[in-house]
């Protein structure tokens, strides 16, 4: 057999593993793997603006396909960059392999020129990682760790290879004869008693409620699917997290929005007020439960994650199912046709009223105006106006964030993009562009506010070099508004740094980038940007001119239960909040 | 809720590979956990495996979320947390190293021998002691020894087997 070098090595190994596209950036410890990838044509390279850019886009491209995202980065700098994306995918259980070159070994520990520990640095925001320190390892590694990415909960990881490993020469065997993993096998099959146990808590709840998360959109279409089919036959409602949209239409009568700090107020008293609490790949996070120990105090809860680690952590469930989610649902649609089980729609008859009730309270509407733009205004209006195109939406942090999850339909899983768990400014554009290159022929669009788009805008250029017709949908209020928002419902309207100054003309930011800028400032004008928006082929920056003062309700403060929302400007936060709930972010 | 601390001896079967001891030891000091005392050793040099024992305490959501949490780790193979078996037998190992007058030696060595502990060096009453216990046995033994004239001492952490047929597997 012949002998390869490591970075032929990486290239065999990439391409054995499928992959087709990689994000990245070059420097002195990757040479060798950039020059074999010259050498090749059937993988592609995307060259970012900022290693930062190259994770977000990996995040955007393997959330939209549910593949793997790759990365590829020098030493050094190069590495640590890729410290936050790492963290983010961490967080929100996204597949990515992350490849970073080192010094060489005999370097390592020397302090010398681009390095890094990047291995120790790494460790706790990847879900496992490598130093390849012996080249006959290096593609076992490498297999390993798309096996490790994408089995069980998915996550980051990183392997680092120093740049003598990239020109040592091996035999490399092949994905085949990869060292199989013994030891690391995440539990799929549930166990059939606690289904069963399950299907009858299902027949006897009265107030029922699906809690549904992004674990259902990772365990792949097929889940989204069965819990649609397991919805439609127990008519039971269903909330969704900021993860978990579009894992069931949230245009569905059944579907009665997002729960948690900003969710419907029907959603959370719901929660509140149910007696079974269906999780379905959620985890129980401080955003949804508010105060913990006041968290949907009847109800029996029912946790389903392939992550045992999620079980109990912060709540305690009466039923807990281990497995992946496809097989859960799918065990028990097959019980529940088997025991011919039928469910009373008169049983909960009089939770469904109640909840109509809950929502006829109408909780997102918000003051309308002839004369400024109301960020509610703009988003529905870009909702009604693209909905029929199936539109790919990403989003930066912060109010814009919440008020996209609020107003846009999500009726299909993998066409949302956002950062939940790390809640990262700069998430949204370099995400859309690993979207746009996944889906070249797709509606593309990056909801953004002014503050977070200005932490990633050198992507812009990238977006320019492959000529991605990525829309980026700014809603400009001026201010970090949710910074702005909790300084003045939470700090005595003390506007401390919030407020941004000097901003770039977007308009002549976009063309600087050979892209298109529109800027609107009155809602008359709104639809017709939105339409031009969507008819120009290429990269569109919309500066949607809005109100800087709308807040974005309903909200929980921190440190409330869900039965004590704030639903408008004219609903105080109730006396002092208190010191605990003051220490919360 | 039980919210009273136990204490929990963790016994973990991890590859000995680099990094192995730090992603342990790394994942205690993120989530803010205690460690108590930690032993680590190669028990298997076919298969490169290491066996770590972990002292802790915590309530029991926290114990449980340890393990869990624990058992994440790629390397980990296997976790039982011999504590909550039956029965069990912790051992730690103790240096003692003393400063004697001469006529106090005699003295010692008779101590030694009724205690069970063993002396390794002696050079004019510069005498170095090996003992083996639970770690109560040890602190009685370095209270007993404390008023002759201790140079230094250092203490394994603890190691422990579960009694009877149960095992941690590999």
């Amino acid at each position: 057999m012949k002998k390869l070098t490591g970075a032929r090595i990486v290239i065999e190994a990439l391409i054995q593993e499928n992959v087709e596209v990689i994000f990245g950036y070059p420097g002195g410890a990757v040479l060798p793997i950039y020059d074999e990838l010259f050498k090749q044509k059937k993988i592609r390279h995307i060259l970012v603006r900022h290693e930062q850019g190259a994770v977000h886009a990996a995040e955007g491209y393997a959330r939209s396909t549910g593949k793997v995202g790759v990365v590829l980065v020098t030493s050094g700098p190069g590495a640590t960059n890729t410290v936050t994306g790492l963290t983010d995918a961490m967080m929100d259980s996204i597949p990515v392999v992350c490849i970073s070159g080192q010094v060489p070994t005999h370097m390592i520990g020397n302090d010398a020129f681009q390095e890094a520990d990047i291995v120790g640095i790494t460790r706790p925001c990847t879900k496992h990682n490598y130093l390849v320190k012996d080249v006959s390892k290096l593609g076992n590694c490498i297999h390993s760790a798309f096996y490790i990415a994408k089995n069980g909960r998915p996550g980051p990881v990183l392997v680092d290879i120093p740049k003598d490993i990239q020109t040592f020469e091996t035999k490399y065997l092949g994905k085949k004869q990869m060292k199989s993993f013994s030891f690391y096998r995440p539990k799929i099959k549930p166990e059939i008693s606690q289904i069963k146990k399950f299907v009858e808590y299902l027949t006897s709840a009265k107030k029922p409620i699906f809690y549904v998360g992004g674990g259902v959109i990772n365990s792949g279409s097929k889940a989204s699917i069965l819990l649609k089919k397991l919805l439609k036959a127990s008519q039971f409602p269903c909330t969704q997290t900021l993860m978990g949209l579009g894992a069931f239409p949230t245009s569905d009568k059944q579907s009665i929005g997002m729960l948690g700090m900003h969710g419907t107020y029907e959603a959370n008293l719901a929660m509140h007020q149910s007696d079974l609490m269906i999780c379905v790949g959620a985890r129980f996070d401080d955003r949804i439960t508010g105060k913990v120990s006041g968290f949907s105090p009847k109800s029996k809860k029912v946790h389903m994650d392939i992550d045992p680690s999620s079980f109990n952590k912060s709540v305690n469930a009466d039923l807990l199912i281990q497995g992946d989610l496809t097989k859960i649902l799918e065990m028990t649609l097959k019980i529940i046709s088997e025991m011919k089980i039928t469910f009373s729609k008169k049983k909960i008859s009089n939770w469904w009223k109640q909840i109509e009730k809950w929502r006829s309270r109408d909780c997102l509407k918000y003051k309308k105006s002839s004369t400024i733009i109301k960020p509610q205004y703009a988003l529905q209006r870009l909702d009604f106006l693209t909905k029929h195109l199936n539109p790919f939406i990403t989003t930066e942090v912060g109010q814009h964030q919440m008020w996209a999850a609020q107003f846009l339909t999500f009726n299909k899983p993998k066409h949302w993009m956002t950062s939940g768990g790390l809640g990262t400014m700069g998430y949204g554009l370099p995400a859309a562009m690993g979207v746009q290159i996944a889906h070249p022929n797709e509606l593309v669009i990056d909801v953004a506010g002014e503050a977070s788009i200005l932490m990633n805008i050198q992507e812009m250029s990238t977006i320019k070099q492959y000529r991605l017709p990525v829309k980026v949908f700014i809603l400009n209020n001026h201010y970090m508004g949710m910074v702005r928002q909790w300084q003045e419902l939470l700090h005595g309207n003390r506007l401390s740094e919030s407020y941004m100054d000097s901003l770039p003309d977007f308009v002549k930011l976009a063309e600087s980038f050979g892209a298109t800028g529109l800027r609107v400032v009155k809602p008359s004008e709104v639809d017709d940007l939105i339409k031009e928006m969507i008819k120009i082929k290429g990269p569109v920056i919309c500066d949607v001119v809005v109100d800087p003062k709308e807040n974005c309700f309903p909200m929980i403060p921190s440190g409330s239960t869900h039965d004590k929302m704030l639903l408008g400007p004219n609903d105080k936060v109730e006396g002092e909040i208190s010191e605990e709930g003051m220490v919360l972010v | 809720m039980n919210e009273s601390n136990t204490k929990h001896i963790l016994s973990i079967m991890v590859d000995n590979e680099p990094g192995v001891l730090a992603r342990v030891v790394g994942l205690f000091s993120g989530r803010g956990y205690n460690i108590e005392s930690l032993s680590v050793s190669e028990v298997d040099s076919d298969k490169f495996l290491s066996r770590v024992t972990i002292v802790t305490s915590g309530t029991k959501i926290i114990i449980d979320q340890i393990k869990a949490q624990l058992n994440k780790l790629i390397p980990v193979h296997n976790l039982i947390d011999i504590s909550e078996l039956n029965s069990f037998i912790g051992k730690e190992l103790i240096l003692i190293k003393l400063n004697v007058k001469k006529k106090s030696v005699s003295k010692i060595y008779e101590f030694i021998k009724k205690h069970g502990a063993e002396i390794l060096f002696d050079n004019n009453g510069e005498l170095i002691i090996e003992f083996s216990g639970t770690p109560s046995e040890i602190s009685k033994m370095t209270t007993k020894l404390n008023k002759y004239n201790i140079i230094e001492l250092t203490r394994s952490g603890l190691v422990s087997m579960a009694l009877g047929t149960e095992y941690i597997k590999k």
